[in-house]
């Protein structure tokens, strides 16, 4: 090669990483320490979970669902739930239409909360993230002063809900509601107003709004492009039919819109606020009434062994457009198939061209400002070709395996 | 030809677009179900799905149908062995940026016969498609062509790519294959 001509490189960011919270990995093409080129090969936590629906029926899926992600897994539940109430053509009480509601506004605060403390660790902003940290915590507290469990809620079920907004709950509510008017400016304040926190996120990552329509970015990804989508207001679903929402573009706050990093940032902290609203109304507005459809369960188990149909379901996850699709055929129990896009594997589609043109050091921010989730994204993985070289360890083998070296290190 | 790459703030009713397909493709093209979706206290329909039914070379033409009325935004493929075909879904929306209570679901369900599974891949219109029909490829063993990268994308490096995980036939894995995770 000859003297200056330019020469790239190949650097893998991940499968594990430090500024991954996930393992999946990027392969950067650099040219000094600008990044040319990117491809991303996930797949390295695939666990087959659409595979295993297919021996299971649609009540143990919900559990199935539940666990695809520990971040979003209502946002997964609800999505499920209402693709088989949409095949099965089973109509949800008012009260559990707006329990769902609640749910799904508490998840999307601690879902960005999180994401915004993480977000600062990203770039060093230790305190920030540290103040991120703690503020979350008020609302892991009333997921589980309602539920029972900090992650995994198991409120969700098909035709309705199993657990009430309970009144001592609905004050756990209304103290949370406080406490983040009160508090949360602190870190919005911080974290918007600092000028490190915008020097490192401004104008990196971009991705421009024609990029974000053909990519077809969703969630916060896509209104920090200045899209104005939210299925919450394109197709209410849920309580949303009469809680008004309007999507968070940052053109209605700054005035300008960019599509970088910090509009990612702002677009979520924002919407933590919008959330604080919904849950309010949901709370002041919530009818009386039965929780289930269906309460006994051989009943419900019966019907969806009747249904015949697909049903879809699109709602507005944390990150964004949540899609499940469901087939049930009449006279089996179980699910036929089942396909799950969470919103991740949208988004991370646009990743090439948010990197393209940026330093190595901005990529794990860049990584992060989607707010990826790669266990949602992959879901499958129980085949493995016990024939061939891949083998799926259990945690026996592993086991078994670490304590192998450590005999063999001693010299036994 | 440039396509758009932009979300319309014009919303047209379901039954008009229902009304354009029948129109410009007639009986090429099975309109299943217009499915009103119903939420809140007073049970109002929200927004619609509409169901199609296409025969494979159909499918780039009503694409392009829906490009007339807005950027499509594609959700992703869903697709099963059905035994003599394979069964493809495509989940688009019309109309998501185009004001409250607006949008359109749209489903494009194509059967291909397994002696033939190819489809146009539809990545040079909507490039969100990507991982949709990476996934599709080696988890069904349906041929986009057209398609840039044909590499494997959530299945493991050294995967025998003759074994497609979501086939229930002799393509699909065997019963000793899988281990059943307690």
């Amino acid at each position: 090669m000859a003297v200056g001509e330019a020469k790239t490189y190949k650097i893998p960011i991940g499968p594990v990483h430090v500024g991954l919270k996930e393992p999946i990995t990027t392969w950067l093409e650099v040219d000094g320490e600008r990044i040319v080129d990117i491809k991303v090969r996930p797949g390295a936590i695939h666990r087959g979970i659409e595979f295993m629906a297919r021996e299971r029926n649609p009540i143990q899926v919900i559990y199935l669902a539940e666990r695809i992600c520990g971040i979003c897994s209502f946002a997964h539940i609800e999505s499920f739930v209402r693709a088989v109430e949409d095949a099965a053509s089973i109509s949800v009480p008012k009260r559990a239409q707006y329990i769902r509601t609640i749910m799904l506004e508490l998840e999307r605060v601690h879902s960005h909360i999180l994401w915004a403390g993480v977000a600062c660790y990203t770039f060093g902003y230790d305190s920030a993230f540290n103040l991120g940290l703690l503020l979350r915590e008020k609302v892991m507290d009333v997921l589980e002063a309602i539920s029972g469990n900090r992650v995994n809620y198991g409120v969700g079920t098909i035709g309705g809900v199993r657990r009430d907004i309970t009144p001592e709950a609905a004050t756990a509510l209304e103290d949370m509601l406080d406490y983040y008017r009160r508090e949360f400016a602190a870190f919005y304040e911080v974290a918007t107003e600092d000028p490190i926190t915008k020097a490192r996120m401004r104008h990196v990552g971009t991705l421009p709004p024609e990029d974000a329509v053909r990519y077809c970015a969703v969630g916060p990804t896509a209104r920090a492009s200045g899209l104005r989508v939210d299925l919450r207001w394109s197709s209410p679903y849920e309580a949303y039919a009469d809680i008004e929402v309007t999507p968070i573009v940052p053109q209605d706050y700054m005035g300008e819109v960019y599509g970088d990093v910090f509009d990612r940032f702002l677009v979520r902290v924002l919407e933590v606020y919008q959330s604080l609203d919904i849950i309010e109304k949901a709370l002041l507005g919530l009818p009386e009434g039965p929780l289930m459809a269906e309460p006994k369960l051989p009943k419900l188990l019966a019907l969806l062994k009747a249904a015949d149909g697909v049903g879809w379901s699109s709602i507005e996850a944390p990150r964004g457009d949540d899609t499940h699709v469901i087939r049930l055929t009449k006279g089996d129990e179980n699910v036929t198939w089942w396909k799950v896009r969470a919103p991740t594997y949208a988004n991370i589609v646009s990743w090439p061209i948010m990197f393209r043109g940026q330093e190595i050091a901005d990529a794990p921010l860049i990584v992060n400002s989607i707010d990826p989730c790669i266990s949602c994204m992959e879901r499958a993985l129980v085949v493995d070709k016990k024939s061939g070289s891949s083998e799926v360890l259990t945690k026996e083998e592993l086991l078994k395996r670490s304590r192998e070296k450590t005999r063999r290190l001693m010299g036994r | 030809m440039s396509r758009r790459a932009e979300y319309t703030d014009k919303a047209m009713a379901s039954e008009a677009v229902v009304s354009v397909i029948r129109e410009r493709l007639g009986d090429a093209v099975e309109v299943v179900e217009l499915r009103d979706r119903k939420a809140g206290l007073s049970d109002a329909v929200c927004f619609h799905d509409l169901w199609l039914r296409c025969p494979k070379d159909k499918l780039l033409e009503v694409l392009d149908i829906l490009f007339e009325l807005d950027f499509p935004f594609f959700h992703v493929m869903s697709g099963n062995d059905e035994g003599e075909a394979v069964l493809l879904n495509y989940h688009f929306s019309l109309f998501q940026g185009s004001g409250r209570a607006s949008r359109l679901g749209v489903a494009v369900s194509v059967y291909l016969p397994k002696d033939d599974l190819t489809m146009p891949s539809i990545q040079d219109r909507i490039p969100g498609a990507e991982y949709s029909e990476r996934e599709m490829r080696e988890m069904l063993g349906i041929n986009f062509m057209g398609m840039p990268d044909e590499s494997l994308v959530f299945l493991p490096e050294d995967w025998d790519e003759r074994i497609k995980p979501w086939r229930r036939d002799e393509a699909g894995p065997k019963p000793e294959q899988i281990r059943e995770l307690s």
